[in-house]
């Protein structure tokens, strides 16, 4: 329960900002009624610290939360509106199993302004049910204003387990969520499943040399951030219909403290190209130069795909960052990624380990990017590639 | 008297190691040392207080300096071996030419000289050597005149010639070593002083970066007050009081290049497949050319450690063991080197890897700060002493310390190491009975066993420690397991050697001799060796693994 | 102007290796670092302290050792460092990790803006910098490359997807700092470490020094509980081919073909 101290000087600021109207003021001083929901937003109005939300401590009922949740991210598209983040689609198929598993309804949160129009793709993606937050203070992604809407809905409607995209705007939110809610967070998952119905929570440490499995056994809801292109995507399902639970949580101005100015969007963008890409043609140091890239280049266009590089060759200037793939650059998943001329390092492993079909062309038998290969070719790449881009056109056009 | 404390020391030592990483790269340093050439920008850098400022670790506080004690001086020598012994030798050169004004200058002389060094961030030379006067310092051909005023002295003019002098023509200041009438002495002579000059760089076979010349002095006036300590004929003294820790720390520098040489092989064992399999999974090859080395460098850094302790408590002195530590670390490190060659085949030949400049550098640790036949001999020649006034009981009370330890714990080779003393106690016997020490060749070899029998006594008694002091990199067991290792070996070799030796020179009955000096039990003690080296083996590889 | 940077002391987690036989960390031989985030953000710190006159406070828990990157830190610059060390706060996970260090910060008082790392390279989580700027109610810049103070307004520039977003912020605020590429961090000389040993000792904290709720620190305050470490499995490794160019176009063809990719 939310307290107010008799340090509070009566300056109301505080009653202005609750999104749910639980504050008021009585003579002098503010009091707060039962629809509080702990959701925090005020505590930051305070200027004297008289607000305080005690925490529980000690064991937490568990049997009385119930669902997962997918957040639901929001990305500008070419087109100045709002898409679903792939990685949304990626999160709800996840969180589908898991539902099934513990019989419990799969349920996405939608909070945007004009958004709605969204709510049938995500329930073709499998969400049983959509929170759907709307109003114009929310229309771009701010930490105060979502967090404070994210503590009031899991306050409100108690959910087993709620997963966040692993992204900029994911891991801003979550540990700030977790934090207000005294729960806990596991960062960066790349597996999820369910153990004596608890999420089990599967993630990379120490810059991907080892793998920890994380519980969160005492308290809810559990929370995890997910990173794109590690979970599999379930076939969009036509038709399907959600119910919808429209959440009217007001925002007043004064909550958003951090302001945006500007937002420099870089030309050379093409992260969604290396993440969206079905095949990746992927080089490193071993390519030499910007001739070896040309080659993969047009490898790439002869099977419709992306080029990648590693660190090093980003480092050579061969290739714009963007296309770096690693854990200090992009994590991809193609149905088929090439690796030519490059070594194996862990950090570019970490990146492209969960490729479907991964071949490998190096010309050292011992490199180590032959241990993920599925078909690894000992050889010069310089002198393979352009072969097989010769004998794909040749194909082709018989 | 330090002012440094561990976490300083081991954050100073970092800077140094993230600045060797960044800048010194074996290509850049190769190329340098093709071009015979004195790297100016690197040494700037090591001396400017707002970059590194690696000599102030060297100056007392009171002159403007951190005045590292002991311990800190010998693990930065030990970096400076592993970054570069050209480099190394450059920044040692500067405190070698201090110490004469350390140790032998008045205060005023001190607070001048030594705050100008520290404020001005001067390079200095040490010239003691000439062509003439190199081992045998006492024929020493320049010399200091007296110039005199009303029947005052008011100043020397010194005439002379200086062979292979470090920093000769990069130094600032220089400490020269002339005959005034009053006998040997040394003289503060600032660069660009008239009559003054360095010769040319010298061609050398290793440490191509530091600079080597002769110096010319010509009728080089310098005022009375640039006499240092302001008496002459002080000049031999000065020079000896301050060996013991000088060489400690030569030993330091040549342990840094031996396990430079010694990780990189052990890493490169580790990538190099031969045959279906690593090379450091080769039992012959690590036992031969690997495990031995890392032991024995092991046994120098402690050795090294304990004695550089010691100097921070005493002060002065330590002549003996800062031979032993020089002669067993230098000789040790350049056999290291040189397997580390032959660790890496043809590899090994080439100068992209690091072995073939180490092994080059390395030699030179042989011969300046005292050759390795000069360190023999200065070594036995003070232990005789001891073993005649103690009348042997010297080394028979070091084994009883030995005996004591093996009691409380017989893991560490005390047992080993007990039955060497006493062996070595005998073999002193019978040369003193035998009157054997009249063969140069005896007192050299004896200067040798003695060596390597103290330092396994220091090992076993660093390994029997609750906790194994800061520099070790090894887990107890490891540890434990080296001076084991290291322990029986000496044993072996000491005794063999040394029952060779005066069955060799002396008439003596080798059945009796063997008997006395317990060989057939120190060749028992041999079992288990070959799974420790095993041990060691696995352990080295998890600890400079190829990452 | 007051700062703090938060600071932890990681293992070179590139250097870290797990023993495929046990699954446990093989930390032999591994140094012990500041997490180069928290290093690109301190030098940050300490550039924004000489421009405008700042103090700067560090701040790190950990065991006794990490008394190491606080004198790091005092070295290059802090005015004053303390170091958190208790038995109490062992086995945090980022939820106690976070509190513990807002109860310190708590206890220092006043600042006008904190600095974490994005993340330490050990448990490369990214939640801490958030985390304490909940327990303090702070706004925070999560991300940032560079930051800049005009009177009472931080103004950062900040990684958003596809770009950045240069925002700005009233202080007090708490900034996560990511690192530029090519990184190569400063180290002190010889000689500001001994000054900084002689003139500034780091304060060494333990329970005592902070007012905190027992039950909310080390694994009792930790939500979250590690099940269990191990390698990561290495796929099982693929047929290799070895022989001419033209003969390894062949097998790629027949490759694609069975993948079904052409
Ligand atoms: C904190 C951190 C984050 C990092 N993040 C990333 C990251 O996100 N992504 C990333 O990629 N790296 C990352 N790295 C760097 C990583 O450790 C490696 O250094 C890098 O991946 C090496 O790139 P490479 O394989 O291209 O080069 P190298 O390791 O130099 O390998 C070149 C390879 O090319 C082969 N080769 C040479 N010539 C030919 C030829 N003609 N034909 C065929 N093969 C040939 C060689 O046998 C060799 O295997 C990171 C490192 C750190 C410390
Ligand atoms: C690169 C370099 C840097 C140097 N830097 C300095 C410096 O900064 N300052 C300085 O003053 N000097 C310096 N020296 C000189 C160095 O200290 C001497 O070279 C060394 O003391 C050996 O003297 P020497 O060269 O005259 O050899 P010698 O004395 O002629 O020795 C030749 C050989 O005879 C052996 N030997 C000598 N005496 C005996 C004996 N009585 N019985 C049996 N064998 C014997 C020696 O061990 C050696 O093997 C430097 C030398 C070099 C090569
Ligand atoms: C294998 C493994 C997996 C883990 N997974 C999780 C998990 O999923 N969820 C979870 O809650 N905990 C997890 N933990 C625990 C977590 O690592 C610790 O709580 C740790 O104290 C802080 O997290 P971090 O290392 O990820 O730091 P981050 O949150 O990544 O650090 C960000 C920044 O916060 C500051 N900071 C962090 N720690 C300190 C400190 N001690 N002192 C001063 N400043 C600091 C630094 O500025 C740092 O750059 C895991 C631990 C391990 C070993």
């Amino acid at each position: 329960m939310l307290t107010i101290s008799d340090e509070c000087i009566g300056c109301t600021k505080c009653v202005k900002v609750c999104p749910f109207g639980a504050l008021f003021m009585e003579g002098k001083v503010a009091k707060v009624n039962e629809s509080c929901t702990l959701c925090g937003a005020c505590l930051q109005s305070c200027s004297v610290n008289a607000i305080d939300i005690p925490r529980t401590i000690g064991t937490v009922d568990i049997s009385a939360y119930k669902g997962v949740w997918v957040f639901i991210e929001l990305l500008d598209a070419k087109d100045g509106k709002k898409q679903i983040r792939p990685i949304g689609h990626e999160l709800l198929s996840a969180g589908k199993g898991l539902a099934a598993e513990l019989k419990e309804e799969l349920c996405a949160v939608l909070i945007g302004h004009h958004v709605s129009g969204m709510i049938d793709k995500l329930a073709s993606y499998g969400a049983d049910k959509v929170y759907l937050v709307e109003n114009e203070m929310l229309q771009d992604y701010n930490t105060d204003s979502f967090s404070a809407v994210m503590c009031a809905l899991v306050s409100q409607y108690k959910p087993s387990m709620v997963l966040y995209p692993s992204t900029y705007v994911g891991r801003d939110l979550a540990p700030r969520v977790a934090t207000e809610l005294f729960t806990g967070l596991t960062a960066d998952c790349t597996g999820l499943s369910i153990k004596n119905g608890h999420l089990l929570q599967t993630r990379p440490a120490f810059g991907g040399n080892i793998m920890a499995n994380i519980l969160c056994p005492e308290k809810r809801p559990q929370m995890a951030t997910i990173r794109p292109n590690v979970m599999k995507k379930n076939p969009p399902v036509a038709g399907a219909k959600a119910v919808i639970v429209t959440v009217n949580i007001p925002i007043d101005k004064s909550i958003i403290r951090v302001k945006t100015v500007k937002k420099l969007i870089d030309e050379s963008h093409g992260i969604e190209k290396i993440d969206e890409a079905k095949v990746i043609v992927s080089g490193g140091r071993g390519m030499k130069d910007r001739n070896g890239f040309k080659l993969l280049e047009e490898l790439a266009d002869e099977l419709n795909g992306a080029v990648g590089a590693s660190r090093a060759a980003i480092d050579m200037g061969l290739k714009p960052k963007p296309h770096q793939v690693g854990q200090s650059g992009t994590t991809v998943s193609p149905t088929l990624y090439i690796a030519c001329g490059i070594s194996g390092a862990i950090q570019h492993l970490v990146g492209m380990e969960s490729s479907d079909i991964v071949i490998a062309i190096n010309k050292n038998p011992d490199a180590s990017i032959f241990n993920v290969a599925k078909y690894g070719i000992i050889g010069d790449a310089h002198a393979i590639v352009p072969r097989l881009t010769e004998a794909l056109k040749n194909r082709k056009k018989a | 008297m330090s002012s440094v404390d561990l976490i300083s020391l081991r954050l100073m030592l970092n800077s140094l190691k993230q600045y060797w990483k960044k800048n010194l790269s074996l290509d850049f340093l190769q190329e340098l040392d093709k071009k015979n050439e004195y790297p100016k920008k690197v040494i700037d850098d090591f001396y400017d207080p707002n970059i590194l400022g690696v000599n102030y670790l060297l100056i007392p506080s009171e002159f403007g300096g951190i005045g590292g004690n002991n311990v800190a001086v010998y693990q930065l020598c030990e970096m400076l071996g592993r970054i570069d012994l050209g480099i190394a030798t450059t920044a040692f050169a500067t405190f070698l030419g201090c110490d004469p004004i350390r140790v032998g200058g008045t205060p005023e002389q001190n607070a001048k000289w030594m705050g100008r060094i520290a404020a001005e961030q001067m390079i200095v030379a040490y010239g003691a050597t000439e062509a003439d006067a190199g081992s045998d310092l006492l024929n020493l051909k320049t010399r200091a005149k007296r110039v005199e005023e009303n029947g005052k002295i008011t100043g020397y003019r010194i005439t002379g010639n200086k062979q292979w002098i470090s920093n000769g023509g990069v130094s600032d200041l220089y400490t020269i070593l002339a005959l005034a009438p009053g006998g040997a002495s040394w003289f503060i002579v600032e660069k660009g002083t008239e009559g003054f000059s360095a010769d040319k760089h010298e061609d050398k076979h290793g440490i191509r970066l530091s600079n080597t010349t002769g110096l010319a002095l010509d009728d080089v006036y310098v005022p009375v007050d640039h006499l240092v300590g302001l008496v002459e004929g002080q000049g031999f003294v000065q020079a000896q009081a301050v060996f013991g820790y000088t060489r400690l720390m030569v030993a330091a520098m040549a342990l840094g290049v031996g396990s430079e040489a010694n990780e990189t092989a052990i890493r490169y064992a580790q990538q190099r497949i031969l045959a279906k399999g690593p090379l450091s999974e080769k039992m012959g090859y690590m036992h031969k050319l690997i495990v031995p080395h890392a032991v024995n460098l092991e046994a120098a850094r402690c050795f090294i450690d304990r004695n550089s302790k010691r100097l921070d408590e005493i002060n002065e002195g330590l002549q003996t063991e800062g031979a032993i530590a020089k002669y067993f670390t230098t000789e040790v490190a350049d056999n290291c080197a040189d397997d580390s060659i032959q660790a890496l085949g043809g590899y090994g030949y080439t100068k992209d890897f690091s072995p073939e400049k180490l092994k080059r550098d390395i030699k030179i640790a042989k011969i300046y700060e005292g050759t390795s036949e000069i360190l023999q001999m200065t070594i036995q020649r003070d232990r005789w002493q001891e073993h005649l006034k103690t009348k042997g009981g010297f080394y028979i009370n070091m084994a009883r310390e030995m005996d004591a330890v093996h009691a409380k714990n017989p893991d560490v080779g005390a047992d080993s190491a007990s039955l060497c003393l006493k062996g070595l106690s005998a073999i002193l016997e019978v040369c003193r009975t035998e009157r054997l020490t009249r063969h140069q060749h005896v007192t050299f070899k004896i200067g040798d066993l003695i060596a390597k029998a103290e330092v396994s006594h220091s090992f076993v008694i660093a390994a029997s420690q609750d906790k194994l002091f800061e520099g070790v990199r090894f887990d107890k067991e490891t540890y434990q397991a080296m001076a084991r290792v290291n322990a029986r070996e000496t044993a072996f070799n000491v005794i063999l050697d040394g029952i060779k030796l005066v069955t060799g020179a002396g008439n003596v009955d080798a059945h009796a001799l063997a008997a006395q000096t317990n060989l057939i039990q120190i060749i028992q003690k041999q079992q288990q060796i070959t799974a420790d080296m095993d041990l060691l083996s696995v352990k080295l590889c998890e600890i400079f693994n190829a990452r | 102007m007051e700062i703090i940077s938060l600071i932890k002391q990681v293992p070179d987690s590139t250097r870290v290796k797990v023993d495929p036989v046990t699954g446990t960390l093989i930390r032999a031989g591994v140094p012990s670092i500041l997490n180069p985030y928290d290093h690109f953000a301190l030098e940050q710190a300490i550039k924004l302290k000489k421009e405008h006159n700042a103090k700067l406070t560090v701040l790190s828990m950990g065991p006794p050792q990490a008394e190491e990157v606080v004198r790091l830190a005092l070295s290059l610059g802090a005015d004053r460092g303390i170091l958190l060390s208790d038995r109490a706060f062992a086995g945090s996970d980022t939820w106690a990790t976070s509190y513990t260090l807002a109860q310190a910060i708590r206890k220092i008082g006043k600042f006008d803006l904190i600095l974490a790392g994005m993340m330490a390279i050990d448990g490369d989580t990214a939640q801490t910098g958030p985390g304490v700027a909940q327990q303090l109610r702070l706004p925070q810049i999560t991300f940032c490359n560079e930051l800049k103070v005009e009177g009472k307004k931080l103004i950062a520039k900040k990684l958003i997807e596809g770009g950045h977003e240069i925002v700005e912020c009233i202080m007090p605020v708490l900034c996560t700092m990511i690192m530029p590429h090519e990184y190569h961090p400063s180290y002190p000389s010889f000689m500001s470490i001994y000054k900084a040993q002689v003139e500034k000792p780091a304060e060494l904290w333990s329970l005592k020094n902070i007012d905190a709720e027992i039950k909310l620190l080390g694994l009792e305050g930790s939500p979250t509980r590690v099940d269990k470490i191990y390698p990561p499995v290495s796929k099982e490794k693929g047929t290799m081919y070895n022989g001419s160019p033209s003969e390894m176009v062949e097998i790629l063809i027949q490759i694609l073909k069975e993948e079904e990719v052409i």
